[in-house]
């Protein structure tokens, strides 16, 4: 069955100027699945991320979701065609407020260009911003939808922004440090309601440094080093693999990776 | 209403239209600085059209909306090649030529200008004012609002939600031009004249300054800029340059206290609670819209 | 990197030398076909052009180091204009007699020096835009909107909105070549060119350039690497006064009059030559001026007067949209969000 695999990555390569930030990458996440993305710092885990959502053109290989190949969309159709993301550093829109943002990711569901003249602010129960709201409220977020972004909380604001990335209504979710600044509470409410969503339908591809986070979520890892995939197989037996050992050896243990998150 | 006031009403609609105008490309992170040149081809071509009776009745206002929205439309796309300092520059070198061409042209007078026919009585621009406020209000609450807001604040991001950046800006400098075109054809057929000198640089600039000084985060701020910088001057009694120096200090002072224009989101949003009585609200609590910035630089190092 | 720059080196180089050698052969082109009249609106070009490189200049370096496009450079250029007449006028001079004229100009000068460490107190200090924002990053550029419209009408609210007659101490007239040059013209371009290349000296050569030029690679670096950059931006600032102030006196000494809208025309002009050269380089800022001042007395001598700003302005965009870069810029510079 072909689309038993939801996300299928085929040769991917890219170069900036000398230097190969990724060579000959080639995996698949099937359908529901939820696998992690590891790897040393610099390895090339957020260029990944970057390729697959068209930031950067490829220079090789192809890549396919839900059966169809994505890799010649422009940037914006991609999350139309089912492939969404958070990023590494917060980018929520600092001028907008909580529920303004998380229906921005909305943005790709709209249908027509009458649909773009949709007064949405105008009326506080239009089914847009109820949709946002019980999406918020879903992932254990109790904030005022209407105050600003800014002044929140930074764990607050990195689950903010996988809400806004999952208003899409994704077949996949690519997630880049979810939980880097979360306390364990909010990392655990994080994995709970991220394995609520994979389980109606949604595929998961996390890069991560929490260790204990991906043991707990993802039940399969990939490992990045240099720019190539060293390891493609059940996130448990990870430790034991000699390549990813070799990877970290000198730098830190797996199980340590974690320790020197940003916040 | 006196002569006097009635001016007073007639600049303050123009001005307001003309500060949509150019607010909503600022919304969308554009700034303007050839605000004149967009304004000048809706008076010409009202003025031209009603000289020589090519439409009929009123058609010239639409009419001049039309075409100040096409050339908007068709400047768009050379401009939005370019980014920051220089589309602040290739705006302003846009109006400079509208300008040039204006007094070099005998159809539109030269430096003589035209008398332009058809007078407008103030109502009709009271009508026009209005319409154009609840019309960006509407504007930007919509979604089409909301994916502009979000351009202004991180193009990058806006694009991997599925928002068109490119179209977008194209649209709103149509819109833009669409709107300043139809504040130059009531001038035109209010004051009955048009003279190309009276759309020099300075007009752009305080045009850009009514919008900058108001605030941009919301729709109120061109409101609030051109009703402070038309009626304050007024009922100060200062004229001549002084009005200017005033308005210059304001100016000054405004960009060292509060940079972000004189209405803000969140001071919209702590008036609007005082009617709703929402005390939770936790927007009340907060001073000001402000990122934690170390956080974010924080993540950058960490990318690095 | 070294290889890359060495191109572009080179490159420049080559530019220049193309430039200036297809300007010589158009001079003699247009000396050999259209006699001395033409050749007497070369010069004229050129001098004009003088005024506009040192302007330009002066806008180059403002944005080159901080990416701020400085409004308050007309106005600084008119103050040393109208300061200088008014201490004229006021009898104040009167003791160093016929020298009064340069003692003038000399303190109009100061005035705009004075005016720009001013403007520096409130443009620069709130240059750190909090988001990565549009309208933020415009911040000082409406302050010096704000200047600008400060300082053009206190001096009409002192001096009145008419152009005043400053006294020209030159009678003399050069005769070369049957072609007339006046003294202030050559003394324009001579210190036009000195100028230029004392600041370039400075911006390659001191420990205060080198410490501009990071800045202008990054001010967050910058201070990690231990420039002071408070204490360095307002050498930038005191620099764009005192280049404003040379310029308007020459223009002042060159055509004897003076106006509070003086600034206007040079800024606009000045800004024009500084894209046509490319934002951020010094070398572009010349070219640029002498190609503007030349553009302009050729269109007013074959087209007329008020053809001046559309040829100007419409060459202006097309570089712009066409070649953002300009002869000599950098790539990146100018194009951050603004």
């Amino acid at each position: 069955m072909p689309n038993e695999d939801m996300l299928q990555i085929n040769g991917l390569a890219k170069r900036f100027g000398g230097l190969m930030v990724t060579q000959d990458v080639s995996f698949t996440v099937r359908r529901g699945g939820r696998k992690a993305l590891i790897g040393p710092n610099g390895a090339g885990k957020t260029t990944l991320f970057n390729l697959m959502s068209g930031v950067y053109p490829l220079d090789l290989g192809t890549i396919s979701l839900d059966g169809a190949r994505i890799d010649h969309l422009p940037s914006r159709k991609r999350i139309a065609a089912g492939l969404s993301r958070s990023f590494q550093n917060i980018r929520l829109m600092p001028h907008l407020s909580v529920i303004e943002n998380v229906m921005l990711g909305q943005h790709s569901q709209i249908v027509g260009p009458l649909a773009l003249f949709n007064p949405i602010g105008l009326m506080r129960g239009n089914q847009a911003r109820k949709a946002a709201e019980d999406r918020l409220k879903r992932a254990g977020l109790d904030v005022d939808p209407d105050g600003p972004v800014s002044g929140l909380p930074y764990g607050t604001r990195k689950r903010i922004e996988v809400v806004r990335a999952l208003m899409s209504n994704p077949k996949l979710l690519m997630l880049d440090e979810p939980a880097a600044g979360l306390n364990p509470k909010e990392t655990s409410e994080l994995s709970s309601f991220l394995k609520e969503e994979a389980e109606s339908g949604l595929t998961l591809l996390v890069v991560e440094h929490d260790m204990s986070f991906v043991h707990d979520l993802c039940d399969e890892t990939l490992v990045l080093n240099f720019g190539r995939l060293i390891y493609d197989g059940p996130t448990g037996e990870v430790q034991n693999d000699p390549a990813v050992r070799e990877a970290y050896l000198g730098t830190r243990r797996v199980s340590n990776a974690g320790g020197d998150r940003a916040a | 209403m006196s002569g006097y006031a009635s001016g007073i009403v007639a600049i303050l609609c123009i001005n307001l239209i003309f500060a949509y105008g150019v607010y909503v490309t600022a919304a969308a992170g554009q700034l303007n600085l050839g605000g004149a040149g967009y304004q000048a081809i809706g008076a010409y071509a009202a003025a031209v059209l009603s000289t020589q009776g090519w439409t009929p009745g009123w058609g010239t206002i639409p009419a001049a909306m039309i075409i100040s929205a096409l050339v908007g439309f068709l400047i768009a796309f050379p401009v939005l090649r370019t980014r920051g300092v220089y589309m602040v520059l290739a705006t302003f070198a846009f109006a400079q030529v509208v300008s040039g061409v204006l007094l070099r042209t005998s159809l539109f007078g030269g430096a003589i200008g035209m008398v332009v026919p058809d007078y407008l009585p103030l109502s009709v621009l009271i009508l026009a004012a209005v319409l154009t406020t609840l019309f960006v209000f509407f504007l930007m609450a919509s979604r089409f609002g909301l994916a502009i807001r979000a351009i202004h604040d991180d193009e990058a991001v806006a694009t991997i939600m599925g928002v068109d950046v490119r179209g977008m800006q194209v649209t709103v400098f149509t819109i833009g031009g669409a709107l300043a075109g139809l504040s130059g054809a009531l001038y035109a057929h209010y004051f009955s004249f048009v003279e190309a000198q009276y759309f020099n640089p300075n007009l752009s600039i305080f045009v850009l300054l009514f919008v900058l000084i108001g605030g941009t985060q919301t729709a109120w701020g061109p409101l609030a800029g051109s009703l402070f910088f038309t009626l304050i001057p007024e009922a100060l009694r200062i004229g001549g340059s002084w009005r200017f120096v005033v308005f210059g200090v304001t100016i000054v002072l405004m960009m060292a206290i509060r940079p972000e224009g004189m209405i803000t989101r969140t001071l919209i949003a702590r008036i609007s609670s005082l009617f709703h009585r929402r005390p939770s609200s936790s927007a009340l609590s907060l001073p000001n819209a402000r990122p934690d910035l170390p956080d974010a630089r924080m993540g950058d190092q960490h990318a690095k | 990197m070294a290889a890359a720059a060495d191109v572009t080196f080179q490159r420049n180089i080559l530019i220049k030398a193309a430039f200036g050698s297809a300007a010589l052969i158009a001079l003699a082109l247009a000396v050999f076909l259209g006699g001395h009249v033409i050749a007497q609106q070369i010069i004229s070009g050129l001098m004009l052009g003088a005024i506009y490189l040192i302007v330009a200049v002066a806008f180059t370096l403002t944005i080159g180091v901080l990416n701020f496009l400085n409004f308050t450079i007309p106005s600084l250029f008119m103050l040393t204009g109208m300061i200088a007449w008014a201490l004229l006028k006021s009898g104040l001079l009167s003791f160093s007699g016929s020298w009064s004229w340069l003692i003038a100009l000399f303190g109009g000068v100061v005035v705009a020096t004075v005016a720009s460490l001013l403007v520096e107190r409130f443009t620069y200090r709130y240059f750190k835009a909090k988001h990565g924002d549009a309208t933020e990053h415009a911040i000082p550029l409406v302050s010096s909107l704000g200047f600008l419209l400060i300082f053009e009408n206190l001096v009409i609210l002192a001096f009145g909105s008419e152009s005043q007659r400053f006294p020209v101490p030159f009678k003399a007239d050069l005769h070369l070549f049957g072609l007339v040059i006046g003294i202030p013209q050559i003394v324009s371009l001579v210190s036009a060119l000195i100028v230029v290349a004392a600041l370039s000296y400075v911006l390659k050569q001191t420990k205060i350039g080198r410490a501009l030029r990071t800045i202008a690679e990054n001010p967050e670096i910058a201070s990690l690497l231990g420039v002071e950059v408070t204490q360095v931006v307002p050498v930038l600032f005191l620099l764009t006064g005192m280049l404003c102030g040379l310029a308007a006196a020459l223009f002042t000494v060159n055509y004897g009059d003076v106006s509070p809208f003086m600034g206007d025309n040079i800024g606009t002009k000045a800004i024009a030559g500084m894209v046509l050269g490319g934002i951020g380089s010094i070398w572009g800022a010349i070219i640029g001026g002498l190609i503007v001042g030349l553009t302009e007395t050729m269109s007013v001598h074959f087209l007329g007067g008020d053809s001046v700003e559309m040829v100007i302005w419409g060459l202006l965009l097309i570089v712009i949209i066409v070649a953002p870069r300009g002869l000599f810029g950098h790539a990146a510079l100018g194009k951050g969000k603004l």
